[in-house]
């Protein structure tokens, strides 16, 4: 079966003024359909560009990424904020949710640029498996860390991504509510198939997964 | 979601909002005045000359339609030959002055002689006191002694001279002050001279060839019909007025056009994180400019009916403090101003749109 993620000797170098910053110096990896992978590994080490690259918000400097069977180095700009749209869902460390909307409109939200528009039956679906019914007419300054990074995990996967990308989930949560957040990006891979690739600096976080991979100045060290 | 998202986004600074909204109300405000009192002042000034009851108005070559900014007026005794004309009934010649002392502000004061003048305008209607009987008489008329706060008896200073208000007549014949046509003569050192010459037909009827026959009669002056006069007083055919009437409505456009544009830009500014968010959701470019643009649209949407209905207001605090300048609001200015407001508030925001739409993702998220 053909991996769902797959990435070609990807380099990704950042110029800062006249001096080139290698990120990525070659990176090559296969996630395959409905696994949880974890990828650890210390600060700069590359770990967020490869998140970045893998969900098409930045492009490689060289080699090739599959997502779904799609080359991103083909697509436009635009093709691949289409691609990103129907196809992946982010969570973010900061929870990222809008802080002028309530719950529900930052989890709507999500619906609403997916094109499909709101669907109550998916979204009542998400809210519940995740356990924030009760708090969706909150804005985000009144939920606790924990339920916000919920939120923001519902908003991910409201529009059944193909693969759930989450950087470093867990970096602004309590141990309680760390677990409590693992347990259900555990839940989603169990109970919907969902492909998860989990950033963490935290051993027990990536323990939860099925697979751990290690990086260090840029490269796939262990797997 | 997209109108919830904006309108949250509108509720969430009501400091910016309130300052974008009062700022196109002020630009569609100031479109309205400027261009109400404009049309109010000049339709009402030619409902004045209309009031006056003549048919053919004649004047030196090269006057202006602004009565009182003319040529050197012309002998008295064109009235005499003018009066000889078949179809004419009366003859009313008119000195016209401007006077800038005393009352504040600036006045057409007709110098009239009040025999000759009855005759084509049916005489004053007085509200109070009598006509001109001493060379330092004035009437005016109600407006203005409602707006002066004066009355029969008081003096006031015109043409740098003391006047005894003899009579408060009511509006509509031509000026606000009237003062003896000699009086008015002297003081301007035109002896036997007028600025122009009121014509009245036996009939109404036959306008037009007295018209003929006057034009005829007096070929280098500016003969005109009322009727015709009435058609030509807007601002269009006011070089001068026609633009400053546009350099306001510039100014105004201009001001709304800055402080959407900036308080837009800010808002990118301060909302790149967010912006970064509805990238990673997979939001277009397209729809983060859509976004931006219908905040603005909102806010211009709503500061331009308080605008309107601020303009409303104003006009009938002007019209009730100062009965002398009107205020004229039309329907197609209203939707003229709006189609400003709303064009300068897209057009300010559309470059902070872009800006926004073109974030990169990842500066974006992580901006503090």
């Amino acid at each position: 079966m053909d991996p769902i993620i797959a990435t070609e000797d990807l380099k990704k170098i950042y110029r800062l003024g006249k001096v080139d910053t290698p990120a990525l110096r070659g990176v090559t990896l296969q996630i395959q359909d409905g696994e949880f992978a974890a990828i650890v590994g210390p600060s700069g080490c590359g770990k967020s560009t490869l998140l970045y690259l893998l969900g098409g918000l930045a492009s490689p400097t060289s080699g090739r990424i599959f997502v779904d069977g799609n080359e991103y180095s083909s697509m436009t700009d635009a093709e691949r904020t289409r691609f990103r749209r129907h196809k992946v869902g982010f969570v973010f460390q900061r929870f990222n949710l809008l802080p002028t909307l309530t719950a529900r409109g930052n989890i709507a939200l999500a619906q609403a640029i997916h094109d499909h528009g709101y669907d109550p039956h998916r979204f009542q679906s998400v809210t519940e498996m995740l356990g924030i019914g009760a708090k969706l007419d909150h804005r985000p300054f009144a939920l606790s860390g924990g339920e916000q990074q919920r939120v923001a995990i519902a908003r991910a996967v409201v529009c059944e991504p193909k693969i759930l990308l989450a950087d470093e989930p867990t970096g602004n949560l309590d141990s309680g509510n760390s677990q409590l957040v693992l347990n259900m990006l555990r839940t989603l891979n169990r109970s919907l198939h969902q492909t998860i690739l989990m950033i963490t600096h935290n051993p027990e976080a990536a323990a939860i997964s099925d697979r751990i991979i290690h990086m260090r100045d840029g490269l796939v060290i262990e797997d | 979601m997209i109108g919830k998202m904006i309108i949250a986004n509108v509720l969430h600074r009501p400091i910016r909002t309130i300052v974008s909204i009062l700022a196109v109300a002020i630009e569609v405000g100031m479109v309205l005045l400027v261009v109400g009192m404009t049309t109010g002042m000049l339709s009402q000034a030619a409902a004045r000359i209309q009031g006056v009851g003549a048919d053919v108005m004649v004047q030196p070559s090269g006057a202006s339609l602004f009565l009182g900014v003319s040529a050197a007026p012309m002998p008295i005794k064109i009235a005499d030959l003018i009066e000889q004309l078949p179809h004419v009934q009366a003859v009313a010649p008119v000195l016209l002055q401007f006077n800038t002392s005393g009352t504040g502000g600036l006045n057409l004061v007709y110098g009239i002689d009040p025999k000759t003048f009855a005759k084509v305008s049916g005489g004053f209607v007085f509200y109070s006191g009598g006509p001109l009987r001493n060379p330092w008489d004035v009437l005016v008329d109600d407006f203005y002694a409602r707006s002066k706060r004066v009355k029969v008896g008081d003096t006031i200073n015109l043409l740098g001279h003391d006047f005894h208000i003899a009579g408060v007549v009511e509006h509509g014949k031509g000026a606000r002050l009237f003062i003896p046509l000699k009086t008015a003569q002297d003081m301007s050192g035109s002896k036997n001279r007028a600025s122009i010459f009121f014509v009245k037909c036996t009939d109404v009827g036959y306008t037009d060839s007295v018209l003929a026959a006057v034009k005829k009669l007096l070929p280098d002056h500016n003969v005109l019909s009322v009727r015709e006069y009435m058609s030509m007083m807007t601002s269009n055919n006011l070089p001068e007025l026609s633009d400053f009437v546009t350099v306001m409505i510039g100014i105004a456009v201009g001001i709304g056009f800055l402080v959407i544009f900036l308080s837009m830009y800010t808002t990118i500014t301060e909302r790149t994180r967010e912006i970064g968010i509805l990238k990673s959701l997979g939001a277009s470019k397209a729809y983060v400019i859509n976004a931006i643009l219908q905040e603005a649209g909102l806010m211009c949407i709503i500061g331009i009916a308080v605008g309107i209905g601020g303009t409303i207001g104003l006009k009938i605090l002007i019209e009730s403090n100062f009965p002398t300048i009107p205020v004229n609001l039309t329907v197609l200015w209203v939707i003229r101003a709006g189609a400003l407001a709303i064009g300068g508030g897209l057009i300010g925001s559309f470059y902070p749109a872009l800006r926004a739409a073109r974030l990169d993702p990842i500066d974006a998220l992580g901006y503090e």
